[in-house]
């Protein structure tokens, strides 16, 4: 990196020192990759392995790709009705945060008034708290107000629990973006509302990419409030009908795989072309943080 | 009225520096509550209210449903003290959190030392160890355990093919290593996270340092020793106390590798609070637990900020 800035250059690089020390590097990385590579390897190969390929050879490539393993998955898990719930949940809940999270932070990055100042305190007390502390009286709310088994009321909790950070991107992403053309549409007359969506919001796209991502890794993710909250048939999402189909099944590992496979991949290709975003959306949190 | 407010509204608030008056600053609040209403409505009802009356319910023996619930002031808590099972759950969870401290952020940090240097544009490699991150915990429980399997998992089978069978171990089953088993998993898992946030740390030091630090003669550990590693203090501080709250709190991993066995040897808080109220329906006693939860975790955030924000420098 800082080499080059040395007139040494060349000499440096037949340096017996700076030799082992690059390939001692190269050896960490190539390890540390092979770490990261090869148990989605054996995901992956398990997967597409008939039950007999899989009892002799646990290890070895597949002897036959049985892709079927995906059609029984598909099928005996149910995962249809879970790939629709997860989808319709998430999508939502990533709707849900982008509108109510970029109004919020709007008025809290603007204006530094002592009251705007406290209701963002107020909002990042959210980062703090384990969400296990509240999780009773939530389930008596959840259950007293009959949201329990039901998308909204889950989309809803979803949204609640992500706002602070989401609110955390978007006020960050804000203060850098000048005021003065919000400000010449309102002098023109405009209200507030709309000059935020026509004018403002379109700004904020980086961050509301940034959002999007990180908001649906971890409500896609999540298990532990379907757990609790979406137990019925037919409205589990896909960790929670994943782990019930484990129980049934426990030990036919390649369908196992084979839909722990299915319920990852949508996130994954996702994630591949939005990737860019999820790592400025880390970074931005660790800056200020 | 409304229209007048709306036409005059934008004027007052760009002038509220040169005049402030209560009312105006009343009024800019009273235009704002629009944006800030959903946000504050949903928020406080989820999030806000139930920690709050997590506080009032750990006073109680409730049992969840029954709308029959007694006041038992500090019994819970009482319980709590003299409960060994507890102290056990604590015990693991402060192992499995430093441990995942230690081997996560240890990982990250040579990680991205390397990847900054000679490697930097091989970007790829930057997403593919951010992959793991991108499973489910559940998704990376299942895989590891099969991994892990003593029979025919990956790991036994590998030790067995290079000649090391004596190395095989039930390492989920054997109560010595199934918590290690555990953070080695979780730490596979997201070491891509700190990788990133350490990257970013390593890029804001000023090259110029190293510049001088290589005509001094320095070398790569005198480097690191004395540049790098004070200067990504900040992103070792956020890295840290990210890897504390997550580890603390962590449930879905656990819960699906060995559900807190064998015995209790790997139950933690988390799964101890699950089980109390979703099984024994002793939900008054498990939000005592919980209680006990946030203030450790608040407790250690609070000590490591306070110990690792003194070793930051300003550059």
């Amino acid at each position: 990196m800082q080499i080059s800035a040395q007139p040494n250059t060349f000499a440096r690089r037949l340096n017996p020192v700076f030799l082992v020390s690059r390939s001692l590097a190269l050896l960490i990385v190539l390890f540390l990759s092979a770490l990261v590579v090869i148990p989605l390897v054996v995901l992956v190969s398990v997967a597409v392995k008939s039950p007999v390929d899989l009892l002799n050879n646990p290890m070895g490539w597949p002897a036959r790709f049985v892709w079927s393993n995906f059609a029984d998955a598909w099928n005996n898990a149910a995962l249809g009705q879970a790939l629709f719930n997860s989808v319709l949940i998430t999508g939502s809940t990533v709707i849900g945060l982008i509108v109510c999270g970029s109004l919020a932070a709007y008025p809290l990055a603007r204006f530094s008034s002592p009251w705007f100042q406290r209701t963002y305190v107020y909002f990042l007390l959210g980062l703090i708290f384990p969400i296990q502390l509240g999780l009773y009286p939530l389930y008596k709310e959840m259950h007293d107000l009959q949201l329990i088994n039901t998308y909204y009321g889950v989309i809803l909790l979803y949204i609640a629990i992500n706002l602070p950070f989401v609110i955390f991107l978007y006020a960050g992403f804000i203060k850098t973006v000048p005021r003065e053309l919000e400000e010449a549409a309102l002098l023109d007359g405009a209200d507030r509302m709309r000059a935020f969506w026509l004018i403002v919001f379109p700004l904020l796209r980086p961050v509301t990419a940034t959002v999007a991502i990180i908001s649906a890794l971890s409500t896609w993710n999540d298990f532990f409030i379907p757990l609790i909250f979406l137990q019925a048939d037919g409205m589990q999402t896909l960790p929670l009908a994943i782990y019930n189909f484990v129980g049934q099944f426990n030990n036919n590992w390649a369908l196992i795989f084979a839909s722990v496979i299915i319920s990852s991949l949508p996130l994954i290709v996702v994630f591949l072309f939005l990737q860019r975003y999820f790592i400025r959306g880390l970074t931005a949190g660790a800056v200020r943080g | 009225m409304e229209e007048a407010t709306i036409v005059i509204e934008p004027v007052e608030t760009l002038e509220v520096t040169v005049t402030p008056r209560r009312n105006s600053r009343l009024r800019q609040i009273r235009a704002q509550i629009p944006f800030l209403l959903p946000a504050l409505v949903i928020f406080t009802a989820f999030v806000i209210y139930p920690i709050l009356g997590s506080l009032y319910y750990g006073l109680t023996d409730w049992d969840g449903l029954s709308p029959d619930l007694h006041f038992v002031g500090l019994s819970n808590f009482q319980q709590l003290l003299s409960d060994p099972s507890v102290f056990t759950d604590l015990k693991n969870t402060l192992i499995f959190a430093a441990g995942v401290m230690v081997l996560q952020n240890g990982m990250a940090l040579l990680l991205a030392i390397i990847l900054d240097g000679f490697l930097r544009r091989l970007a790829f490699l930057r997403v593919l160890f951010l992959i793991p991150a991108m499973f489910s915990a559940l998704a990376i429980g299942y895989t590891w355990s099969y991994i892990y399997n003593p029979e025919f998992g990956f790991l036994n089978t590998l030790l067995s093919k290079i000649g090391l069978s004596a190395l095989q171990q039930d390492w989920l089953g054997n109560p010595h290593l199934t918590l290690a088993s555990l953070i080695v998993t979780n730490s596979w898992e997201f070491m891509g996270l700190g990788m990133v946030i350490f990257l970013a740390g390593l890029q804001a030091v000023p090259t110029e340092l190293y510049e001088v630090a290589n005509i001094d003669g320095a070398s790569g550990w005198q480097r690191f020793r004395h540049i790098t590693f004070p200067l990504i203090a900040p992103a070792v501080t956020i890295n840290v106390v990210l890897t504390l709250i997550g580890s603390m709190k962590t449930f879905d991993l656990i819960f699906v590798m060995t559900n807190g066995g064998p015995g209790d040897t790997s139950e933690s808080l988390a799964l101890r609070i699950y089980t109390e109220a979703f099984t024994l329906n002793h939900f008054g006693y498990a939000t005592a637990v919980g209680i006990i939860l946030t203030l450790f975790i608040l407790g250690l955030s609070v000590i490591n900020l306070r110990f690792l924000r003194k070793r930051e420098v300003e550059f």
